[in-house]
């Protein structure tokens, strides 16, 4: 459950922040850095709103998947690949490792591993042409059944 | 540089794959292999950098590691929390062109402070005092000049950069004491 939560989380982050930075044009370090503090606020004053679990880790994982939000689209950002990066983002912060807790800029870091890997990731989709063709079926497939 | 990176990235990863391997999660181990690979074509086959090499200016550098005091004061001494400080003091310094819009030199100043930013965010554990925040915030100032044209527009270089300046600060730290 708290996967589910930390990846919906890194998705929200990562979208609003390029949304905010892009389409609103408020530059990444603004749109970062509000919407941290939003969240972060929120649950400093609610503090019993969910358990302490959640609590502690909603606004690291949201803050973290804001600075994947920073993506220029230049440097390939787009909705899907923001939300693939948050994911794995989520997936890489329940299960990071202890030894770098408490380490500035880790959060970064993981956010950094996270985007390139699904920038990696869009590569070998677009290089391997059985797995594009597969991607343009399933696609045909979803608009013919919205018809 | 992008060696440093790659670096700080290989062993963000495999701690986390060692640590897994202890507890026996073989899924988390097989995904984390999985990430080393696709991080591996992201670096082989994106083009994430400038041909020409620059280098960012000292007067911009310097703003680095007062974001991180800042940050760093506000998380520890005021008991605020590395999140509430981060986003505090980063929208703060994002308001800081508004006081000349004209200018280029403020302009560069909140991507600075918001580097700064990520060192100030670590806790008092790691960084035991206002000297070492200091310190790190200036080597990872030092990272940030000499990566002004390496990894444009992607997210997270900002804190990976933070990220380097602390743990070599840390290291340095270790092995004197």
């Amino acid at each position: 459950m708290n996967y589910l939560i930390f990846i919906i989380t890194g998705i929200l982050g990562a979208w609003l922040t390029f949304f905010l930075s892009e389409r609103l044009k408020q530059g990444p370090v603004r749109s970062s850095a509000i919407l941290s503090l939003i969240v972060s606020l929120f649950f400093y004053c609610f503090p019993d709103l969910c358990n302490a679990y959640l609590t502690k880790n909603i606004p690291f994982v949201f803050i973290g998947s804001t600075f994947i939000g920073m993506v220029s689209p230049l440097s390939r950002g787009n909705y899907i690949r923001l939300a693939v990066a948050a994911s794995l983002f989520g997936i890489i912060y329940v299960n990071k490792a202890h030894f770098f807790e408490g380490y500035g800029g880790a959060l970064g870091a993981l956010a950094f591993i996270a985007l390139l890997s699904s920038m990696g990731f869009s590569v070998i989709i677009s290089r391997s042409p059985r797995l594009k063709k597969g991607i343009v079926k399933a696609r045909k497939k979803v608009s013919r059944q919205k018809k | 540089m992008v060696l440093t990176v790659l670096l700080i990235q290989i062993a963000f990863l495999t701690t986390i794959v060692k640590e897994e391997y202890e507890t026996g999660n073989f899924v988390a181990i097989l995904s984390m292999l999985l990430l080393i690979l696709t991080l591996f074509f992201g670096y082989r086959y994106i083009d994430l950098h400038h041909t020409k090499y620059e280098y960012e200016k000292i007067s911009v550098i310097v703003w680095v590691p007062v974001g991180a005091v800042i940050c760093y004061l506000s998380n520890v001494y005021g008991g605020l929390g590395s999140v509430l400080s981060a986003g505090i003091t980063g929208t703060v310094a994002s308001f800081v062109p508004q006081i000349n819009k004209e200018s280029p030199y403020l302009e560069k100043l909140p991507a600075a402070i918001y580097c700064g930013v990520f060192v100030g965010m670590s806790s008092s554990e790691i960084i035991p005092s206002i000297g070492f925040v200091t310190a790190a915030g200036l080597v990872a100032g030092v990272f940030l000049l000499l990566s002004k044209n390496l990894f444009l527009g992607v997210g997270g270089k900002l804190g990976t950069v933070a990220f380097g300046g602390v743990i070599i600060v840390s290291l340095i730290y270790g092995l004197a004491t």
